[in-house]
């Protein structure tokens, strides 16, 4: 009968797209998992400043991203036992599962477009903070030296930024340095190449270009992967879900 | 009487000095040094090339000094009318420069021998740091500007001998030194909402909220309005309201048992091939549907 085989038709099709769903939940899964472990190490950037949402938009979207795997396993059990009272939770649950991931998704990038909208909260931050000897300077200065040296760059804008800016650092060190000497260039042994040179400026002897842009690609890689992830999860969800509730009416 | 009166005329004759000569230079910044303007240092090119066309000199190119002058303000023209006087040098120490109620505004300090800086420089990169001595105090050490002042800086060369100034070059223009701004004049308020962030939040709400509604709909349609059509939403056109999945025909002959249609789906009830084989017959119990027992008549 047309009536039973389009139902088949509508079960298939459930079934196919919570198997997908469940894929892509367990991909959001291990996505979160990336972003909350932070190998990059900018943690203290965002915490320090108050807004660190990106990193628990990340948290909640690994419990999330689970649970939809879960319960789209779940779904799939739900459409071929063909019991309206099991489709019912299934819809219940995971609506409920949708609204936290649409808070994921949106906190991550509101708090995303705070702290790194233009530079001045990180080069406030900066400022305010490095080399203070507090348990927020101390995190900091962690933070900054470690940026520096890796990503090769000095001050957020420019190494100007320590010039024109009173900070922590010029009334703790004075001004014989303009700027820290993590800004200079190393040897191997770890050992200032030409601290002279570093001092007045040389361009081949200390980093000249910002560090701002490598921070703000960071951060941007890790609220894209929780929020426009989540958001392309949440769309194929809110489209299967749609069809879920018409095979759950067509149920008898 | 005209002895006293020759020798006036004698003294008021001008000694004749020498003239300090102009040279056509102008002390410019360094600019392939980042640090080349701080709050209170500068950092200069050398002066090559600027002395080196002189004649005349009573001192060689090992003896002859270069010194600068850094001035700000009044010490430009202080310094302009003082710079003929052969203790010019120790005229305004560092210390005192820019202190006091009426200071000097300028002070002097050694750069090297002239032989120090050719016109062919041996390696590039030279340059020369105003206020590399830090808060120093001797007389004419390199010292620190004064913060946020506008210097203007001026080679001379100096006789090592008699310490007066044999040439000058010009002025250089007023070089502004950084004011340390305050980090708090940093606005970190609103820095804008990004397209990203307006699109995810309007179609991730819009979405919540449509399928909120579509649940509640769902809900409403089948679990309390339509509890009378629950069952009935297999189409279905045979009597629907006879459950018995399989019954008997009562006017053949030979009976064979009748598969209700509407029942087909119906995984409950007992199949053609889980029936006794034999004609056996048993009574209908709608109750326990699951059960049918055929009976022949």
């Amino acid at each position: 009968m047309a009536s039973r085989g389009g139902l088949t038709w509508l079960m298939i099709i459930v079934i196919l797209c919570n198997a997908f769903a469940a894929a892509a939940g367990l991909a959001l899964f291990a996505l979160a998992i990336w972003v909350a472990v932070d190998g990059y190490k900018l943690y203290p950037i965002s915490g320090v400043s108050g807004k660190d949402d990106i990193f628990a938009g990340a948290w909640i979207a690994i419990f999330t991203g689970f649970a939809y795997f879960c319960t789209c396993i779940f779904g799939i059990y739900a459409a071929r036992k063909q019991r309206r009272s099991l489709m019912l939770s299934y819809l219940i649950i995971m609506f409920i599962i949708f609204i936290f991931e649409c808070a994921s998704c949106i906190t991550a990038a509101t708090n995303r477009d705070y702290l790194v909208g233009n530079s001045n909260v990180v080069k406030k931050q900066m400022l305010q903070y490095y080399a203070e000897d507090s348990t927020k300077g101390r995190e900091i200065t962690k933070t900054w030296n470690k940026v520096m040296q890796d990503v090769e760059c000095c001050g957020t804008d420019s190494p100007l930024d320590w010039v024109e800016y009173n900070s922590t650092f010029r009334q703790l060190y004075g001004t014989t340095y303009p700027w820290p000497l993590n800004c200079c260039k190393r040897l191997s042994s770890f050992e200032v190449a030409d601290s002279q040179g570093c001092i007045i400026g040389q361009t081949s002897t200390m980093f000249t270009r910002g560090c701002f842009t490598h921070i703000e690609s960071v951060l941007s890689r890790y609220t894209w992967a929780v929020s426009w992830y989540g958001f392309s999860v949440q769309m194929f969800v809110f489209f299967m879900l749609l069809i879920a509730m018409v095979y759950f009416t067509q149920l008898g | 009487m005209e002895v006293y009166l020759v020798l006036c005329f004698i003294c008021m004759l001008p000694i004749p000095a020498k003239s300090i000569t102009t040279v056509d230079c102008k002390p410019a910044i360094n600019e392939s040094l980042a640090a080349k303007i701080t709050i209170n240092t500068v950092i200069l090119q050398q002066p090559r090339c600027c002395f080196d066309n002189l004649t005349n000199l009573p001192c060689t190119s090992n003896t002859c000094e270069i010194w600068l002058v850094p001035a700000v303000d009044t010490g430009l023209s202080t310094f302009d009318a003082n710079k003929a006087s052969s203790a010019i040098l120790s005229l305004s120490p560092y210390p005192t420069a820019f202190t006091g109620s009426s200071p000097a505004n300028y002070f002097l300090t050694k750069v090297g021998l002239q032989s120090d800086f050719p016109c062919v420089s041996p390696s590039p990169g030279g340059y020369f740091r105003v206020g590399a001595d830090g808060a120093c105090s001797t007389t004419n050490c390199n010292g620190f500007l004064p913060q946020g002042s506008s210097p203007s800086f001026k080679y001379l060369l100096v006789d090592s001998v008699n310490k007066t100034v044999l040439a000058e070059t010009k002025w250089s223009d007023s070089i502004a030194l950084y004011t340390l701004k305050d980090p708090g004049t940093l606005g970190d308020g609103f820095a804008g909402r990004s397209g990203a962030m307006v699109i995810i939040t309007t179609l991730l709400s819009v979405a919540a909220a449509v399928l909120l509604l579509f649940l509640i709909v769902v809900l409403a349609l089948c679990c309390c309005g339509g509890k009378s059509k629950g069952s009935g939403s297999v189409v279905g056109s045979v009597m629907g309201s006879f459950r018995i999945p399989r019954y008997d025909t009562h006017h053949l002959k030979d009976p064979a048992p009748y598969d209700n249609p509407a029942y087909e789906k119906e995984r409950k009830y007992t199949t053609q091939d889980t029936l006794p084989k034999t004609k056996a017959t048993s009574a209908v119990n709608p109750v326990t549907q699951d059960t049918i027992k055929l009976q022949k008549i």
